[in-house]
């Protein structure tokens, strides 16, 4: 029934945004794999090729290691606490108590804080030497905690930081899912006498799988990549590289190195590592798409 | 309706706590910024924080960064809004146009859901990935610490995004009117431009606001395209850092300026931010 030309528009609609992102995003990343097998340097322009060997030298360098380790254990130590505590907050916000949309708007900010400005007010937060925190331990007689310049506390210091940034997130997509679910459910197992957790545990974490794969899929994903943190708190990943993640190292080895061909070569062990995870969650996530 | 959740006296005040503790987490940091960027340099040391008791406020690191001194800040607020305004026009035109085809014509060979699964893997790609060659790419253009470079990486970030988005926030509308405009031959530009868009128009600002948000807050790839000229407002914050020792005076004043625009845009927002932080796969 649609005519031909009606067809066309349709698909020049979306060709040209493709076509877009092809040019912008995926031709540099093409452009970048021929440079991951060249001796490629910054403000060099000959760019002589020499095989995988940015690939076996990125393989054998402890500093990648680190930086996957570091980017594990951010998460790890991270997410789970995010999730967590944003179901606990999104499952009291639901009881419908007064007030609940100012104390929603305050949970709102940290989503909109740019992580730049989060490290920065990391900086002031946590400083070591009459800063807030470590003035009110203080106060209380305890003796300040080096948030900052300690190789055990500040990789936890950097997932403080990502809590404070990311829990209001996970809250605002769980608290969207419990308030989908149909008030009959509550209200029939209110009527049979069910506990405020049975009622959590039994009727509602069961119906928001679909909110908490897509927090899951988008905290692990972005989280993997977290950069701005660790690199302006405490130091570009510092003390020493205890929190250089990849995004860092990869940074480094580009702009201050400028070993352009090792950077990209890393880039592609970062990329192939993202595919793999996001191919895992997306073929989860694609069905809330239909 | 009648039976809904009753809650003893000591569960209330429980929840109330507990709620309000977080507040305070969330709130503090910013709050701090508030304070400090009205006290003395010497009083930064100090944990009060009521005005004229605990400290004498002062105007002057404000009158410092906006007036005596504003040209910097001036300029990263003004390259922050340009870039933001040109990536956010992008991705929202780009996302009406293509998120309207996804929203309402049946792709026969590629199927509608492998094009918006390809634009939700984009955005899952790692931002330095594509900075460092696209860097390289600008550079032998001419284009670094050029706000149109920033312009072209941001819009191509975020439509992706702002197509699922839009796509999300069309399928929900009701298509009859467009099909029987489209029975009385109607073309789809017009049905775009009489039916649709008026319809979508409040969920659009949304989406280009939330876009404006997201490049206004980025760093990355701003920070790897641009040195001076055209650095953004994070970019400036996170100079003043590495700078010899910290001026916490200074910094808070600079940091409120990076932060409110941003925050008071979610605000105005908030209705479609479920939907529009998971890319549509969630709806509220």
């Amino acid at each position: 029934m649609i005519p031909l030309v009606k067809l066309k528009v349709y698909h020049v609609f979306v060709l040209i945004p493709v076509i877009y992102i092809l040019v912008v995003s995926i031709f540099p990343t093409v452009y970048m794999m021929a440079g991951s097998f060249t001796d490629w340097k910054l403000g060099i322009a000959e760019m002589p090729f020499v095989g995988v060997k940015n690939y076996v030298d990125s393989l054998q360098d402890y500093r990648l290691y680190n930086s996957l380790w570091v980017i594990f254990y951010l998460n790890i130590m991270a997410v789970p606490l995010e999730i967590a505590l944003g179901i606990f907050l999104a499952q009291l916000m639901a009881l419908r108590l007064r007030g609940r949309r100012l104390f929603r708007t305050m949970f709102l900010l940290p989503v909109f804080t740019s992580p730049v400005a989060v490290a920065v007010m990391g900086n002031i937060i946590f400083y070591e030497n009459g800063g807030p925190l470590n003035g009110m331990l203080n106060l209380l007689n305890l003796s300040g905690i080096p948030w900052r310049s300690s190789t055990t506390v500040a990789p936890l210091t950097v997932v403080l930081c990502d809590v404070w940034m990311w829990t209001p997130f996970c809250f605002l997509i769980t608290l969207a899912g419990i308030e989908a679910i149909p008030r009959e459910y509550t209200e029939a197992a209110v009527v049979d006498g069910a506990s405020l957790f049975e009622i959590f545990r039994r009727i509602n974490l069961p119906l928001i799988s679909a909110p908490l794969v897509t927090i899951l899929m988008f905290r692990v994903l972005d989280g993997l990549k977290i950069f701005e943190i660790p690199m302006i708190l405490v130091g570009g990943g510092g003390p020493g590289i205890v929190t250089e993640t990849l995004t860092i190292y990869i940074y480094k080895t580009a702009f201050r190195g400028f070993f352009l061909g090792r950077a990209a070569a890393m880039s592609l062990i970062f990329m192939v590592i993202i595919a793999v995870l996001s191919g895992f969650f997306i073929s989860r996530v694609r069905k809330y798409y239909v | 309706m009648s039976e809904t959740i009753r809650l003893s006296r000591i569960q209330i005040i429980f929840a109330y706590v507990v709620i309000a503790l977080f507040a305070l987490f969330f709130f503090y940091p910013l709050f701090w910024m508030v304070v400090g960027s009205f006290k003395v340099p010497i009083d930064q040391y100090t944990l009060g924080f009521i005005p004229w008791l605990q400290f004498q406020p002062t105007l002057r690191n404000w009158e410092g960064e906006l007036i005596i001194q504003s040209s910097e800040n001036i300029r990263g607020m003004m390259n922050s809004t340009v870039i933001g305004l040109g990536a956010a026009s992008i991705a929202t035109v780009f996302g009406v146009i293509a998120g309207y085809a996804l929203a309402r014509y049946e792709f026969q060979k590629m199927k509608n859901i492998n094009i918006l699964t390809w634009f939700l893997s984009l955005r899952f790609l790692p931002p330095i990935a594509m900075a460092i060659p696209f860097y390289v790419m600008m550079q032998s253009i001419g284009l670094i610490d050029n706000v149109i470079a920033v312009i072209i990486m941001h819009g191509s970030a975020f439509t992706p995004y702002a197509v699922l988005v839009i796509r999300d926030a069309f399928k929900s509308m009701p298509i009859a009117m467009e099909e029987s405009a489209m029975v009385d031959g109607a073309s789809v530009f017009t049905i775009l431009r009489k039916i649709a868009l008026p319809i979508a128009a409040p969920a659009l600002a949304a989406i280009f606001l939330l876009t404006f948000s997201f490049s206004w807050n980025e760093y990355l790839i701003a920070f790897v395209l641009t040195s001076k000229q055209a650095a953004t407002m994070p970019i400036r914050l996170a100079m003043t850092m590495t700078a010899i020792g910290i001026f916490f005076s200074q910094m808070s004043v600079r940091q409120l300026l990076a932060v409110v625009p941003p925050i008071v845009l979610g605000i105005l927002v908030q209705k479609y931010i479920v939907s529009g932080l998971t890319m549509g796969a969630i709806k509220a």
